[in-house]
């Protein structure tokens, strides 16, 4: 376990050799929120910000990527055979990203992972990443991710974390893909490694003290699915709801996807969107039944999923981070907090 | 706007004791500053949840479509007008509903407050004229009036259009605002201008659709971009296809929108998705002299014929 | 459309019965032309999807 130290001055020429030996990317300021994007030629990120508005999960799933090619060309011998396109997978950083989003995808590789299926396009986005986290002084007041597996000082799926110290970083490398990044950076080892693993250890106490919300989940594991799926409360819950999806475009644990085919010309392509529970499109059949058909079932299964279904397949907690998107977006104030707290405590046995 | 919360929770609460109404649609207090939830009463002991305040800009009358049950339903002057629109678009009966109509004094948006501070914001308070708000080491004032959502601004129909009951006198509207000065600012741009104005605009658009789900319009059983038989829109962030759903979507609203603000309320990445809608407002009322949902006794310019209805377009 | 950025005359509306051959020649004509002259459609064409 090494830490390195950078100071604020140096900085800008690290972010220089970063961005010359690897694609690299880092929360840039849009007009009203931050978003992450490609660094150019030492562009600096910008830290001054709690999280981005939309999760880093489209540098692992893109919204739309395009899996295969065919083309309809008669002449040429390869027609109508489905090829997958070549993908880029050379080595990114990203620099700046939060520790929840970080928990986000190793919880997200569970679904890609699986002993029965692993999704090329996903394993090999995610492999090409060195993830360098940002440690979070000040979590927003609808985080909650301490009580959901994560927290603002997080290590799990990082292989950097930078923690903010006044005037310098401290970076304490956790992994060797971390290490490769810390020398083309230049980063050196600081001398006097007990000390700030202490600094970094008080610091994380006062900034999960600083979490002021939480979510119980206790119960959730235990309690019987079908009274559960049938409690009286998902009316209310639903209600408001607009089945918008801005909830799940913004989650980072969210990964649904749609395959659509688009052709031009001679040339056809699959490619995959991502979708949302949300919309009604998304169980309708072939034969026109929908099993989603009305707004409660759809609410109602995206928290089932998160709370319930995704506890009981993994055995390893809720499929959130608490990172708090979907609470600050949505445009009806459905809150994920309220929703969990009503299924832990729902007196179904 | 708060003093409006004990007169709803009266009249909500005669409402469900005469039992003229199955449900009160209005807002309860969100669980983040500056925000409210829409929820639904069904007993007179309820009426206690229900608030009002300047953060309850989420049109109501986005519920209204198909629903069986006697409705109370709060409204201020652009949802009653859509309320109009769904009467005479045949979605709710006007016996089925007892509109509360609320005289609006203009909605605040959150975001354009939390860009004008730096940090979070973890409490807003307002009162008459001002709201207050303070986080981690900052409080701020700011006069109501500069941060009102940009439909609010150019508002000139704050009062209800169609009520049963009304919570306080009227308000006076607005006479001296201009609401199409961005669209003729657009009008005169030249076309790549033009065109490069309208890509910057959506170049942020991830497709989410929260802008058509939060229009009280947008109603139909399959939107058109979720046809597939045949297709008439692409599903991914193509621009060009991204830009067909807005511009089809705006005409789809064309001389029924009341510019409420849902969508651009409703929008994550912040995208002035009225500047579609406008232009056709401001066209309708320019060639038909029409404002959408004024008026139940009347069906809109293009559902109708009238034989001085301008057509020098058509050669 | 021309708010979007659609060059004005490139969408065109007429009424021509089916009685009216002449005019449909006509139209079609000056239309053709003024399409000519504007050129192919360079903006808003959706050919295969620009993404990942």
């Amino acid at each position: 376990m090494k830490i390195a130290t950078i100071t604020k001055d140096a900085w800008p020429n690290a972010m220089e050799k970063l961005s010359k030996a690897c694609r690299l990317y880092g929360p840039v300021k849009k007009e009203q929120f931050h978003s992450f994007e490609v660094l150019d030629n030492g562009q600096i990120p910008d830290f001054n910000f709690q999280n981005t508005r939309i999760s880093p999960k489209f540098l692992v799933q893109p919204q739309s990527e395009i899996m295969f090619q065919c083309t309809f060309d008669q002449n040429r011998e390869d027609h109508h055979i489905l090829k997958e396109i070549p993908k880029s997978d050379s080595p990114r950083t990203v620099i700046g990203i939060r520790p929840c989003d970080a928990d986000a995808f190793l919880l997200v590789k569970r679904n890609f992972n699986s002993q029965k299926y692993k999704d090329p396009f996903w394993m090999g986005a995610y492999e090409s990443l060195t993830l360098v986290g940002l440690a979070c002084h000040q979590p927003c007041t609808t985080c909650f991710c301490t009580s959901a597996g994560s927290g603002p000082f997080s290590e799990t799926g990082l292989d950097i974390l930078m923690v903010d110290d006044g005037d310098r970083y401290l970076a304490k490398i956790i992994t060797s893909k971390g290490e490769d990044i810390a020398a083309a950076a230049g980063w050196t080892e600081a001398p006097e490694e007990r000390g700030l693993l202490e600094k970094i250890g008080e610091m994380k106490e006062a900034s999960e003290k600083k979490i002021t919300t939480s979510v119980a989940t206790e119960h959730l594991k235990n309690k019987s699915t079908i009274p559960l799926y049938e409690a009286a409360f998902w009316e209310d819950v639903s209600f408001s709801c607009i089945n918008c999806g801005t909830c799940t475009y913004v989650c980072p644990t969210c990964w649904c996807f749609d395959i659509q085919d688009e052709c031009f010309g001679l040339t056809g392509i699959r490619m995959r969107n991502w979708d949302s529970c949300m919309y009604p499109l998304f169980t309708l059949h072939g034969s026109g039944h929908n099993p989603r058909g009305t707004k409660l079932h759809r609410v109602r299964q995206r928290f089932m999923h998160k709370l319930k279904y995704y506890v009981d397949k993994y055995n390893n907690g809720i499929q959130c981070v608490g990172c708090g998107r979907c609470i600050s977006q949505c445009p009806v104030n459905i809150d994920i907090r309220r929703v969990c707290e009503l299924m832990n405590a729902s007196e179904t046995p | 706007m708060t003093e409006y919360t004990e007169k709803i929770r009266e009249i909500s609460k005669k409402l469900l004791i005469d039992k003229s109404v199955d449900l009160i649609i209005g807002f309860r207090k969100g669980t983040v500053p500056m925000m409210n939830e829409p929820c639904f009463i069904k007993h007179p002991d309820e009426v206690g949840r229900l608030v009002w305040d300047s953060h309850c800009g989420i049109n109501l009358a986005n519920y209204l479509p198909n629903r069986k049950e006697r409705i109370g339903i709060l409204a201020k002057g652009c949802d009653s007008r859509n309320i109009a629109i769904h009467i005479v678009e045949n979605k709710i009966k006007r016996n089925q509903i007892k509109i509360i109509g609320i005289p609006c004094r203009g909605m605040l948006d959150k975001r354009k407050i939390a860009s004008s501070v730096s940090g979070e914001i973890v409490e807003a308070v307002e009162d008459k004229a001002t709201v207050k708000v303070s986080g981690n080491g900052f409080s701020t004032s700011f006069d109501k009036q500069e941060m009102l959502q940009e439909n609010c601004k150019v508002c000139k129909h704050r009062n209800p259009v169609i009520y049963d009951e009304l919570v306080a006198e009227p308000v006076p509207e607005q006479q001296d605002v201009d609401p199409y000065e961005d669209v003729r600012r657009i009008e005169g741009l030249s076309d790549s201008e033009k065109r490069k104005f309208f890509e910057d605009l959506i170049s942020e658009c991830i497709r989410c659709y929260a802008c058509r789900n939060a229009c009280p319009l947008c109603y139909c059983p399959t939107c058109f971009v979720d046809e597939s038989r045949p297709q008439w829109v692409g599903k991914s962030i193509e621009p060009t296809d991204t830009l067909t759903f807005h511009f089809l979507r705006a005409y789809h609203c064309a001389g029924r929108c009341t510019d409420c603000g849902a969508c651009e309320r409703a929008c994550p990445v912040g995208i002035r998705v009225r500047q579609f809608t406008k232009k056709l407002n401001k066209d309708c009322f320019d060639l038909y002299g029409w404002e959408a949902g004024l008026t139940i006794d009347e069906r809109p310019p293009l559902d109708t014929y009238r034989p001085q209805d301008p057509n020098d377009f058509i050669k | 459309m021309e708010q979007i950025g659609i060059e004005p005359g490139r969408l065109q509306f007429s009424w021509i019965s089916s009685a009216e051959a002449t005019k449909f020649v006509d139209v079609v004509k000056t239309i053709t032309e003024v399409i000519r002259g504007l050129g192919p459609n360079q903006h808003f064409v959706k050919r295969l999807p620009k993404v990942a």
